[in-house]
């Protein structure tokens, strides 16, 4: 288990050496908007009539703790079946977490029933991935932005609820007089500018983006991003991003975890992230990405990991990324390491960051 | 049932189809030598268009290109853009009707593909010219074992007997780097991981050692770091057999690693065509530097906006009239508005269908801000040949003859030359 204590301390007031023109100074030291400390999140494994009495289960979410800011957006990146989405569910309690403390805007969310769980939803929204089967295709446009408002009794009447739809759709691009039509009569990415709106419709406190551009085209995805971007600066939203492509997490994100096999395993400001990250995977990861340049692509060093992520029914002992880690020792088939900070502001859960590095660990990107 | 048999013959795939000895009587094409003024692969202003209730969808526009033995074609584009139907038609694998060929023809070692007979193109596909698919996850047969289905194109175009293929899948598994090849020839698709299918596929593709590979978007479905891996497979294979490849994918990232050639794809047209050079650090078509401008950067200072294209991609039933990008860039002007653009070409191959792809004076200071168009870096001498004003689409060019000034005025300033551009 990682010391968390350290952790929780540090992510609570954190230092951003290099880092301090982009925050506004007065958040610096304010409480978290969202804290999550020790979330886990099993989902048991049906084992088979012959298999029974062993009890197995898939680990998607583990031991994951972060802090989320006001107005800032936090990335959270990973590849497929790391749990990015397990844990965005967890934090709105679309599934209820295994374990572990989620603490939203000064509440304990993990034990909330009834209202105050409707309130919860009031102030945390949901972008989801696919704009085409988000949208309930027998509602109109209208009616679906303005539901949220109905479902939490705001608004106003009527008539100054669909005055609100047609701010909304303006905000987000799309022609107001459209208020009437139907989701198939739009394209992917204007569908997932109705599901921004409706996102938005609350003024929410934080929105979990759980990868909103991912089904779109890049011309598409850029005018997406941008809207985000927009409307974080309008409202000042707070936004939990959640993708695996690294270039746009790094275009939005303030901050950014990095997830591997249920654990985030290396959590920094996106510059010294990017810049200079310390964990193998993260290090792989970032390495892996194609870069549109293709003198720069002939010239990189890469690292090309072998073989599949684990199964997260039996993950491997110590460290979990050390199976195919290009530098794994002993140590980490034992040991599981934990998230320290390595630098102020800058976490990485691996035996061999700094400031212990082994010889041949800094891999150079 | 096979599934639950752990041992034992699975059931032959082919005992009872009519492939099997298909070779007899039919030379292998890939063994004749290319002649002389030919490349291995030349689609020449191919225009292939579906005939559907709702109208004539134009999905494959104008699309000219020549591939070599060992070379790596890019195609990019958005989705809907013809890409993978571009690839389908060279391959046959669109049905006729709704799809009829318009006009063109793509030609292999001088032989028409798209004049063969059915069966002369089953001696082609899986031999000559093989085809990954995307989904890996859907593109093999979930009731056979893999060694069978790797071993499938061995026995139809090789003649091999069962046993033998089956040896020979394994040797190709283990090619691919999937270890344990010997068992796993005998395991089903479920027991692959989607990266080890991807394998699979690339290993059934070589099986038969192809001239061309074609790629279709072969990394979208898996991880980057699984694509990495097959990104370095790809290549370490075209090292190893010399042959070509043919790479569909929508991500800029992935053509500029492993394309030589590249050729950008809108609304059916290829708008742009170029080394991978000329792609990146000189475009000339708008709709290019658009798609640069709306990828991320990977920057680790300062952000910039991202300038993303406006609007959406045209329905390919009703085209825009003009060039089919006007409505989208923001540099139209009335002639884009009204007049589909020719094919622009220069001295190198490198070709646009812009109206002032040649300008240099358009080009410089539009173009996205670290390519080399952008501060008019490059000269552009214009090739001296008679305008060879194509007949609207249809007809028989190769890019290269088509040219934009004519004679009198070729080797001219460019800027001399440009202005006259502009005003066609």
């Amino acid at each position: 288990m990682p010391d968390t204590s350290t952790v929780a301390e540090a992510t609570q007031t954190p230092v951003y050496a290099d880092d301090v023109s982009e925050l506004d100074p007065s958040q610096r030291g304010n409480d978290p908007l969202l804290h999550v400390e020790h979330l886990v999140k099993e989902f048991p494994v049906s084992s088979s009539i012959f298999r029974r009495g062993k009890k197995r289960s898939v680990h998607a979410v583990n031991d994951v703790s972060f802090d989320i800011y006001p107005e800032e957006t936090f990335g959270l990146v990973g590849e497929s079946g790391c749990g990015k989405s397990t844990t965005g569910r967890c934090l709105m309690r679309l599934i209820n977490p295994t374990s572990g403390t989620v603490v939203f805007n000064g509440e304990d969310v993990s034990n909330m029933k009834g209202k105050q769980l409707k309130g919860l939803r009031h102030d945390m929204q949901y972008v989801f991935q696919d704009p085409y089967a988000s949208l309930n295709p027998r509602m109109t446009i209208g009616e679906l932005i303005s539901e949220p408002m109905y479902i939490h009794n705001e608004g106003g009447t009527n008539e100054e609820r669909i005055d609100t739809v047609r701010q909304l759709l303006k905000v987000v691009g799309l022609n107001p007089e459209h208020i009437n039509r139907y989701p198939h009569e739009f394209s992917g990415g204007q569908r997932q500018r109705i599901g921004i709106a409706r996102a938005f419709a609350l003024h929410p406190k934080l929105i979990i983006c759980d990868e909103p551009v991912s089904a779109l085209d890049v011309s598409i995805q850029a005018q997406v991003l941008n809207l985000l971007d927009e409307l974080q600066q309008e409202f000042g939203t707070a936004y939990l991003f959640i993708a695996h492509d690294l270039s746009v997490v790094q275009h939005i994100s303030d901050r950014v975890a990095v997830m591997y096999l249920g654990s985030i395993c290396e959590m920094s400001d996106w510059r010294s992230l990017y810049a200079e990250p310390c964990h193998p995977y993260s290090q792989a990861l970032l390495s892996a990405v194609p870069v549109a340049d293709p003198d720069l692509q002939r010239s990189r060093e890469r690292i090309i990991l072998a073989g599949d992520p684990p199964s997260p029914i039996d993950p491997p002992s110590g460290c979990l990324f050390h199976t195919r880690c290009p530098i794994a020792q002993e140590i980490c088939s034992k040991e599981k390491p934990e998230l320290r900070e390595i630098e102020p502001g800058h976490f990485c859960a691996c035996h061999f960051a700094k400031p212990f590095p082994i010889e041949g660990s800094s891999i150079k990107l | 049932m096979a599934f639950g048999k752990k041992k034992g013959e699975a059931k032959d795939p082919l005992a009872n189809t009519p492939l099997s000895g298909i070779l007899d009587g039919i030379t292998d094409l890939k063994e004749q030598p290319i002649p002389e003024g030919h490349h291995l692969l030349e689609v020449d202003d191919l225009h292939m268009f579906f005939h559907t209730k709702d109208g004539v969808v134009k999905a494959v526009n104008g699309v000219s290109y020549t591939l070599d033995r060992g070379e790596t074609l890019g195609v990019v584009g958005e989705s809907g853009s013809g890409k993978s139907v571009t690839a389908m038609t060279i391959m046959g694998l669109i049905d006729m009707p709704p799809g009829k060929i318009e006009g063109g023809d793509v030609l292999y070692r001088g032989k028409s593909l798209l004049k063969m007979s059915e069966r002369e193109m089953q001696t082609v596909r899986g031999n000559d010219i093989a085809m990954i698919f995307q989904d890996p996850m859907t593109a093999l047969n979930p009731v056979y074992r893999v060694g069978d289905q790797i071993g499938e194109p061995l026995r139809i175009h090789r003649g091999y007997s069962k046993k033998d293929a089956v040896d020979r899948a394994a040797e190709l598994l283990s090619m691919v780097g999937i270890p344990n090849a010997e068992q796993r020839v005998r395991e089903y698709p479920h027991e692959f991981s989607g990266g080890m299918r991807q394998r699979a596929m690339i290993a059934m593709a070589l099986a038969c050692d192809p001239d061309i590979l074609i790629a279709d978007e072969p990394t979208t479905a898996l991880d980057v770091t699984i694509q990495a891996q097959i990104i370095e497979l790809m290549q370490k294979m075209q090292e190893q057999n010399g042959n070509a490849i043919i790479m569909i994918t929508h991500d800029l990232g992935v053509v500029a690693d492993i394309a030589d050639k590249i050729m950008v794809m809108y609304a059916g047209n290829p708008v742009e065509f170029g080394t991978a050079d000329d792609i990146f650090y000189n475009p000339i078509h708008p709709y290019t530097w658009g798609l640069m401008r709306s990828i991320p950067e990977q920057v680790t200072d300062e952000k910039k906006p991202l300038t993303p294209i406006k609007g959406n991609p045209p329905s390919l039933v009703t085209l825009p009239k003009g060039c089919s990008f006007s409505p989208r860039c923001p540099y139209a002007t009335d002639l884009c508005r009204n007049e589909v653009p020719k094919t622009y070409t220069l001295p190198d191959g490198h070709y646009s269908k812009c109206h002032y792809a040649l300008d240099p004076d358009f080009v410089k200071g539009r173009a996205p801000e670290n390519s080399r168009s952008y501060s008019g870096g490059t000269p552009r001498v214009v090739i001296d040949e008679p305008a060879g004003a194509p007949v609207a689409g249809m007809a028989k060019s190769e890019p290269g003859t088509v040219t934009a000034v004519d004679g009198a005025l070729a080797q001219k300033a460019p800027e001399a030359a440009s202005a006259e551009e502009g005003e066609e």
